[in-house]
């Protein structure tokens, strides 16, 4: 079953887009697919996952409000070129977990305020691009208070002619003690032509935090390949394997457990092309 | 089973062997030992078809087929084994989904049937007893975080579950302990057969008071100088080289 079809069945609830407040736990994720606005706030106290899924080519702005102690796990699938601006603002103590999946060119800009003390975010995503694609991924993430953590790890592999882009920061306002920021960019260039480019910064005004970035660039490990070639697989396959290796991690962690095998499905498929 | 003649071969701009003859039957065990820097890693290499090596002069017949004519994917199907000297780690693939890949590869070259899970698990189960190798390690990435002799059990252990014609292990003793180079070792005994052969590549003869080989031969500067059977190995171990390579020295 496609992804489209599994969001549009009994699992989940499904509603258009606009503007939705969310007073009561549930156990169903929200779903809704090529939104253009978005507006969700996510109650005191209250737990909930949401897909945004992107299946044609489109515009979007989603503007997300936790309030203290409210956690939301949200799935955020690009399966079109997408240009896509997420606005996330938490109050105390809030939990927010992005899983984000590019497979496409695709523009997407995230910005999470962390407003309110203790609140935490972690924004993990990869990003697939073949033939011309140009994938970017934009995070920021702005400790505006005491006490709150972040963390992201966002992979990136292209091939082709393809670009892959990363661009984060990570700012921590003159009060925002004890903040706990980690933002990690890995990559995968398969190819002479395919090119990435990660830019992680950060800009600290306090000065009790604990802060770290990193960024890395590879190739694809011809000493795996030659292992794995040693044992029978094909070339082909052994680089597949490894850049599936190298992404499932992020998939493997969707909080939404009935998408991680259509996920790596599709992943499967797109590294193929690659 | 497998015959080299004159064999040279070099690495960048290098030379490495300088003329390699060898020949494996059925049955047999072959110790391959030499000093550091001799050419006993790149004749592993040059056999498994690692394309960091440039073969200028010689044949290599396995099978009865010219090896070096045929991909590295190719020789392994085809029943040779590469025990890797520094195994590598493949993160986020599991060793369980590894071996079901290369086994599969392996079995449609013999034109056997594919396994079936439950067939799979049993023979996972089965091998990996044989080197007493955890468990817990199949359903980890490959290699990663492994100890080094975790690496190297896992190295026989993929030997055993792909049963090959012709299992080429270099320096698989080294960086174990006493008791993981038993386990290692006596694997390895319990996996040889009549119809296949063995080549170890060894700094240490006690490697060989576990795996008897029936030649041994020291490889020195590119070239098989010396070939005896078990008691070279002794004499080696006693001796050194310096009373074998004098003569050669550049």
């Amino acid at each position: 079953m496609s992804i489209s079809e599994l969001v549009c069945g009994d699992g989940f609830r499904r509603f258009e887009g606009g503007r939705i407040t969310v007073s009561d736990d549930t156990s169903r994720p929200f779903a809704v697919v090529d939104p253009s606005k978005l507006e969700l706030t996510v109650e005191s106290g209250v737990k909930c996952r949401l897909v945004i899924l992107h299946t044609q080519p489109n515009e979007m702005t989603a503007r997300i409000g936790l309030e203290p102690d409210a956690e939301l796990s949200v799935a955020d699938i690009y399966l079109a070129s997408t240009f896509a601006e997420v606005d996330v603002r938490q109050k105390e103590r809030s939990v927010c977990r992005f899983t984000t999946v590019e497979m496409q060119s695709a523009n997407v800009v995230y910005g999470m305020s962390l407003d309110g003390v203790g609140a935490s975010c972690t924004s993990d995503g990869v990003f697939i691009g073949s033939g011309d694609d140009h994938c970017v991924f934009e995070l920021t993430v702005r400790h505006n208070v005491s006490d709150c953590t972040s963390s992201s790890l966002v992979k990136g592999v292209v091939g082709g002619r393809a670009t892959g882009e990363f661009r984060g920061l990570v700012y921590v306002a003159p009060d925002a003690q004890r903040t706990d920021a980690q933002q990690q960019s890995r990559n995968i260039e398969s190819g002479n032509d395919a090119h990435i480019i990660t830019k992680p910064q950060l800009e600290i005004y306090a000065d009790d935090v604990r802060c770290s970035h990193g960024a890395t660039v590879g190739q694809i490990d011809d000493d795996a390949v030659f292992y794995m070639r040693q044992r029978g697989l094909s070339e082909a396959e052994a680089r597949r394997l490894q850049i599936e290796g190298f992404v499932g991690d992020i998939t493997m962690h969707c909080p939404v457990e009935s998408l991680k095998e259509p996920l790596t499905d599709i992943l499967k498929t797109k590294l193929e092309k690659l | 089973m497998l015959i080299i003649k004159n064999l040279h071969a070099r690495v960048a701009d290098k030379e490495i062997l300088k003329g390699i003859d060898l020949e494996v039957r059925a049955g047999e065990i072959h110790a391959i030992m030499g000093p550091n820097g001799s050419g006993k890693s790149t004749l592993a290499g040059v056999l498994a078809g690692n394309e960091k090596y440039t073969v200028t002069e010689g044949e290599v017949t396995f099978e009865g087929r010219d090896l070096l004519a045929v991909p590295v994917e190719e020789r392994a199907r085809m029943g040779l084994f590469l025990g890797f000297q520094y195994p590598v780690e493949i993160a986020g693939v599991s060793m369980a989904n590894f071996m079901k890949l290369a086994v599969a590869e392996r079995r449609r070259y013999l034109g056997e049937e594919p396994l079936t899970a439950s067939e799979f698990l049993r023979l996972m189960r089965e091998k990996g007893a044989i080197v007493e190798l955890d468990s817990k390690l199949t359903s980890r990435a490959v290699n990663e975080g492994f100890s080094g002799g975790e690496k190297k059990k896992n190295e026989i252990f993929q030997m055993a579950m792909l049963d090959p014609k012709l299992a080429i292990l270099d320096e698989t003793d080294s960086g174990l302990d006493i008791d993981a180079l038993r386990i290692v070792a006596t694997g390895v005994t319990k996996l040889h057969t009549a119809e296949n052969a063995t080549v170890v590549i060894t700094h240490y003869q006690r490697l060989l008071d576990y795996i008897v080989p029936d030649y041994v031969h020291v490889l020195y500067n590119g070239r098989i100088i010396h070939s005896g059977d078990k008691s070279l190995a002794l004499k080696l171990e006693k001796e050194g080289y310096d009373w074998l390579i004098n003569d050669y020295k550049e």
